[in-house]
């Protein structure tokens, strides 16, 4: 649900992500923080909702 | 529609003569022709002040709030739209069922008063209102008028699915018939909002939000709001302001939090009545927010709009074996 | 008292040179909004008068305004206050707005003068405009001025059938009309007065909604334990529509904001209402004005009442937008009225 509305009002899908990873799977953690950490190099930094600070 | 005020006019001199309940909620007449006001007659005399016409626009519904921690019993005249909100508060707890007696009005649409102010003058006089199915006859002293339901309904009228209230105790009219066509709803402004790409949906709700007064007329209207306290309103001192949610600089990121919040907090509650966007002073379109929730709820957890029943669990409240899981 | 008159293309060769040489505010529209705002070409200026238009007042008190920026330094707290204000014309000034500046004036430069609004208030040249159309809801007549009185403005423009009519009010407007004199002239003004004149009386017909304010005041000096105002306030949502759009509302609350980077912020400013729960709420937990009754009350008391009492003006001008924007009805006009009738 959040995800789709964080969409709808205009941030980039890739920006926000959920994934189930369990206790032991500990070699998938670290895949999916550089797979996201890559996705969101490649967007540039966020611009949206960051003029007050 | 003068039966209709008339039955109303009756059944509320009725309910408060004999002190079955101490108030009634209704609508009486504005001050400009196509105008009305919420209206709080508490005795037979007052109850004669009660009208109905196209131009009740307002959910009264959301006073019931204002005496939720009372013991007295009260009526509240109710719309289709409206009455969603009836079973809103009774699921939510904040209103029990037994303290409240529906008074349901079958609703043939109502009028835009701004369509209907660049014909009428509004200070004509409001004589009658007959809804012919396809067209209101309106007449005033300064004449008599014919507006077309095509033209000149509200937006939200223009699609009802709720003609007549989903719960009442007193109908005061004939049922309407809904066209079976008329009963889903298709979404089709949600949908082209979600075709855009993410800087063309960015820029469209940076130039609304921009200009948000964050006066919180949506918030205070809606009947899915509830809350004794409110996040955005918190009894903080200035410099603890870092404290709270949000602060009270009516900036646009600020203002983005305030309206996501309150989008993520009626999600699978809103009742799709229409208010927030009535009243919004700068025309800021909160109902293509709020039916996207709606439309999403459909989609995801097969719920139909809220409302309609007082309803067992709400989808994001509650868990079912066959919720979908999206994030796996 | 310098009359001058300029013609339409003229007029718009006076707006760019407006707006090349200071910052100029004038109406434009967005998404059927008409909003004062900072104006980057002068094709987006809607001189609209009989559309409904958001005041000006944020001009001078802006919806939220730094006041100082504070930074931890090595051995001290260093504050930054924000620069002054450049020089700059709000163009396009209602009536009711010009004159709703003389009541906020005794607020911010009375006995505490307020840098802040002072500081944009005396570099701001004010071009007022007679409206063309009276709305429905409008009752200016009522606190003695009218759809074409300048007072408050330094320079006003009446939209005549050759252009406009420029009367300098103040030293301002005199210099305006001095700076920009190529483009001014004195041709025909007497006949442009005359229209002028004729237009007062012709807008003078349009007020529709009758209104007194006589014994209105001295009834409410009597009137703050009336059971009136308990039933008045029920249908009120306590929202800030009303305060909002008001000219002359003029609360706010400061607040402090982190951010920016370690150790720093900014003390801000913005406008409150008195229809929200948190506002004059004590540090204790109480508050005077608990609920609707007493915020609504406060509301009424303030425009008709404690304004006049405190400054000898009214903190209301009749320019209706309350009562259009209201989302039940709350209606100035007709509270006056009632006043009258139970006081």
């Amino acid at each position: 649900m959040f995800k789709r509305l964080m969409e709808y009002v205009g941030f980039e899908p890739e920006r926000f992500e959920v994934r189930w990873i369990s206790g032991s799977e500990g070699g998938k953690v670290v895949e999916t923080a550089i797979e996201m950490a890559e996705k969101i190099k490649a967007l540039g930094p966020n611009r949206k909702m960051r003029d007050a600070k | 529609m003068k039966q209709i005020v008339d039955r109303l006019r009756q059944e509320a001199a009725r309910l408060l003569a004999a002190g079955d309940v101490a108030m009634v909620i209704g609508y009486a007449k504005g001050t400009d022709v196509a105008r009305t006001t919420p209206y709080f007659a508490t005795n037979e005399e007052e109850a004669q002040n009660l009208t109905w016409n196209p131009f009740c626009t307002n959910n009264l519904v959301k006073y019931l709030l204002d005496f939720r921690f009372e013991d007295t019993k009260l009526a509240v005249v109710v719309k289709g739209c409206d009455s969603k909100g009836i079973n809103r508060l009774i699921y939510d707890r904040q209103f029990p069922r037994e303290r409240v007696v529906v008074l349901g009005v079958p609703c043939g649409g109502l009028l835009d008063r701004s369509k209907v102010l660049a014909t009428i003058d509004p200070g004509a006089e409001l004589q009658s209102v007959e809804d012919l199915g396809q067209e209101f006859v309106v007449r005033t002293d300064h004449g008599e008028f014919t507006f077309a339901k095509e033209q000149y309904l509200l937006p939200k009228c223009a699609v009802c699915r709720n003609p007549n209230p989903v719960i009442s105790d007193v109908l005061l009219g004939e049922e309407l018939p809904v066209a079976e066509e008329e009963k889903s709803d298709t979404f089709d402004d949600i949908v082209e909002m979600e075709a855009l790409d993410p800087a063309a949906k960015s820029a469209f709700w940076d130039r609304h939000f921009n200009r948000c007064l964050r006066c919180y007329a949506c918030r205070n209207v809606c009947p899915a709001c509830n809350c004794r306290e409110c996040a955005f309103e918190q009894a903080v001192p200035g410099w603890q302001q870092e404290a709270c949610w949000l602060s009270k600089k009516a900036s646009v990121d600020n203002n983005y939090t305030f309206h996501l919040i309150r989008m993520f907090d009626v999600t699978g509650r809103c009742i799709d009545c229409g208010e927030c966007e009535r009243v919004c002073p700068v025309n800021i379109p909160l109902r293509k927010l709020y039916r996207k929730v709606i439309k999403d709820v459909q989609e995801l957890f097969g719920d139909t709009t809220p409302g309609l029943n007082i309803g067992d669990g709400l989808p994001l409240t509650s868990y079912r074996k066959e919720d979908p899981e999206e994030f796996m | 008292m310098t009359v001058k008159l300029i013609n339409k293309d003229r007029f718009n060769v006076f707006l760019e040179r407006l707006a090349s040489g200071n910052e100029l505010v004038a109406p434009i529209e967005e998404d059927g909004n008409i909003f004062y705002r900072r104006v980057t070409s002068v094709n987006e200026i809607t001189l609209e008068a009989d559309a409904f238009c958001f005041a000006p007042k944020g001009h001078f008190f802006p919806q939220y305004e730094v006041l100082y920026k504070y930074q931890q330094g090595s051995n001290a707290l260093v504050l930054e206050e924000p620069g002054p204000a450049g020089p700059s014309v709000l163009l396009g000034v209602k009536p009711c707005d010009a004159r709703a500046l003389l009541s906020l004036d005794p607020v911010f430069d009375g006995n505490y003068k307020d840098a802040y609004y002072l500081d944009k208030r005396v570099k701001t040249t004010i071009i007022g405009l007679s409206c063309r159309k009276v709305r429905y809801n409008c009752f200016c007549r009522a606190f003695g001025f009218g759809p074409t009185s300048g007072e408050g403005a330094d320079l006003f423009l009446t939209e005549v059938k050759d252009g406009y009519l420029a009367e300098a009010l103040t030293s301002k407007g005199e210099a305006l009309l001095k700076d920009y004199s190529d483009l001014f002239t004195e041709t025909g003004v007497d006949g442009a007065l005359q229209e002028k004149e004729q237009l007062a009386v012709q807008l003078d017909t349009q007020f529709k909604r009758k209104v007194d304010l006589d014994g209105v005041k001295a009834r409410l000096d009597n009137m703050f334990e009336h059971p009136y105002w308990e039933r008045l306030a029920r249908k009120c949502l306590t929202c800030g529509i009303c305060t909002f759009v008001c000219p002359t509302c003029h609360c706010f609350d400061i607040i402090d904001e982190n951010g920016g980077g370690s150790n720093c912020g900014s003390r801000l400013r913005c406008w409150d209402a008195c229809m929200f729960t948190d506002f004059t709420l004590h540090t204790s937990g109480h508050n005077p004005r608990p609920g609707k009754k007493e915020r609504v009350r406060n509301r009424f008391m303030h425009k008709l009442k404690y304004h006049l009492d405190r400054y000898r003006v009214t903190g209301c001008v009749g320019c209706g937008r309350c009562i259009e924007k209201c989302p039940v009805n709350m209606d100035i006009i007709q509270v006056i009225a009632e006043i009258k009738e139970v006081g």
